[in-house]
């Protein structure tokens, strides 16, 4: 497993914190798929992350950005994608 | 004495009605009709479809077109290749239809028909007449496992409960403006289908094409509507909008199904966006067949086109236009009047989650059919319907398997909705003399593991 940036663990945290996960933050491989393999997350976990990043950073996800999927791959892209759009 | 009509038209809409929004685009009903006979002339000669457009409008043409051949629909929120495969197995002769656009998150069957809508504004097509008794969609219900349960939809039934439900919510408005409709819930499930298929064919709506999944696209499409408007969710689709913060323009109606709504939600959302919430009581085996205000209690009020009738002590069952039998309801219900009931309490096997159901029965069998595992079970949390975070849980018996590999396992057969957040392997579950696995003991168990953790 790759180690996290800074803004990786961040995000990890709120992930966490937001779905009640019982894995803990660091524990997260940041190259791993989010969903299906990997964390296993679903649909319904997506919208609650991104409910969460647009209070923490001020933006709105949104399913035409350009390769939704690939923002949501994993722990990496959706970093880079926040660093990204971030507002605050 | 009045003949009873045998068929009803496609679309009972004027030519030059508004049926759909692509974006800011209007599409008027006849130029839709247009679209339809395009697609329906290329449509290979099979009976059945699997529709897997995303695009609301190209789902809506390609059921159209598909019905206007006499072709049945088969209706699956679930785009995924092995859901696909499942429904393939018990419809062999089945073609698949596909958005024309390339999605970089979907990959379509080769061998899908694309559906890419361009007729000219202003054409108008043929107004095809549907026989009522024509099975025009099957609807599925199982959403964890197996073979999907089949439940035909004739069109007769699918227009009766389109005109009772524009009745009920008031969508044929006196002042001749159609009514947009925002939907947060695919077409392909039971209620998208009802809600934003059906209903502009023959109520004065007009669906909004999408995407609607995020907050800010609700919002936006809300905004952008000329005139009336009205918001079909889900509760938690509704709590992450209202969360959002995101400011909504006056709506005439917010309309919520697929889970409990919790009075505390509606009553936020009635008062931060000044609007009704509405609530819709249904399933896909019946469709819809009831509503209520959340905020004003707990009795259901039965849409014009359905009658509840007693089939034994603590069972009833649905009478619905157009519908050959009367459906069992899942839910133990109270009667009360000759239209209204109250709930009393679902059957304590079937797990909602994400609009999609799942008999625990049918989860159990699939965790004791993993090798290495000699006893197991799915445990349901008590918050599962208030808490958008709150996932099932296994405990299992399986001393040469490690929890990875059960879940693993699992994720092979089950909807991902379904698996569970946590695997707990257990040295024994706490079973009675009679091999059964009490609430109070599993609970006991629970706060054990607790403890211990």
């Amino acid at each position: 497993m790759s180690c996290q940036l800074a803004i990786e663990s961040e995000v990890a945290a709120l992930i966490v914190e937001a779905l009640h996960l019982e894995t803990s933050a660091e524990q997260i491989d940041p190259e791993a798929p989010l969903f299906g393999e990997g964390l296993g997350l679903d649909s319904i976990d997506a919208l609650e992350i991104a409910l969460a990043i647009s209070r923490r950073y001020g933006f709105q996800l949104r399913s035409d950005d350009e390769r939704n999927g690939q923002i949501f791959a994993s722990l990496r892209n959706l970093s880079a994608h926040i660093e990204k759009h971030r507002q605050r | 004495m009045r003949e009873i009509p045998a068929s009803a038209a496609l679309t009972s809409r004027p030519a030059e009605a508004v049926l759909f929004r692509r974006g800011a685009e209007p599409v008027t009903c006849g130029r839709f009709l247009a679209d339809v006979a395009a697609l329906a002339a290329r449509l290979p000669d099979r009976p059945y479809v699997l529709g897997l457009c995303a695009d609301r409008y190209n789902a809506l043409v390609g059921f159209a077109a598909a019905v206007s051949r006499g072709q049945v629909m088969l209706l699956s929120s679930d785009r995924s290749a092995r859901r696909q495969r499942e429904i393939a197995a018990s419809y062999p002769e089945l073609y698949t239809l596909a958005d024309a656009g390339e999605d970089p998150n979907w990959e379509a069957p080769p061998d899908a028909v694309r559906v890419a809508p361009a007729a000219a504004a202003g054409t108008v097509g043929p107004n095809p007449l549907i026989p009522l008794g024509q099975i025009a969609a099957v609807g599925f219900t199982s959403g964890s496992t197996g073979a999907p349960a089949a439940h035909p939809k004739p069109w007769g039934a699918l227009v009766a409960a389109a005109k009772a439900a524009g009745e009920r919510f008031g969508l044929n408005h006196p002042d001749g403006r159609e009514t947009t409709v925002v939907a947060t819930v695919p077409p392909q499930h039971m209620y998208g289908f009802e809600t934003t298929m059906v209903l502009p064919l023959h109520v004065a709506t007009a669906s909004h094409a999408g995407p609607h999944f995020y907050p800010v696209e609700v919002a936006e499409a809300l905004h952008a509507a000329p005139g009336h408007r009205v918001l079909v969710t889900t509760p938690l689709q509704m709590r992450a909008l209202l969360g959002s913060g995101q400011p909504m323009p006056k709506l005439e109606a917010v309309i919520s199904a697929t889970a409990p709504l919790e009075a505390s939600l509606a009553e936020a959302v009635e008062r931060a966006w000044q609007v009704p919430v509405l609530e819709i009581y249904g399933a896909t085996e019946m469709g819809s067949i009831a509503s209520r205000r959340t905020v004003e209690g707990p009795l259901w009020r039965l849409y014009r086109s359905v009658a509840l009738r007693r089939t034994a002590a603590d069972a009833m069952a649905a009478e619905v236009a157009g519908l050959p039998d009367p459906v069992p309801l899942a839910d133990a219900v109270e009667l009360e009047g000759k239209d209204r009931f109250r709930l009393l309490g679902r059957r304590t096997d079937i797990v909602k989650l994400g609009g999609k159901r799942a008999s625990l029965a049918s989860l159990n069998a699939l965790l004791h059919a993993i090798e290495g595992v000699r006893d197991g079970v799915f445990v349901v949390p008590e918050d599962l319907d208030r808490n958008p975070a709150a996932r099932l849980a296994v405990y299992a018996v399986a001393p040469e398997r490690s929890a990875e590999a059960i879940l693993a396992a699992l994720r092979q057969q089950v909807d991902p909705v379904f698996l569970p957040r946590a695997v707990t392997l257990v040295p024994a579950l706490p079973r009675d003399a009679v091999g059964k696995l009490p609430q109070h003991a599993l609970a006991a168990l629970r706060r054990q593991l607790a403890g211990t953790a």
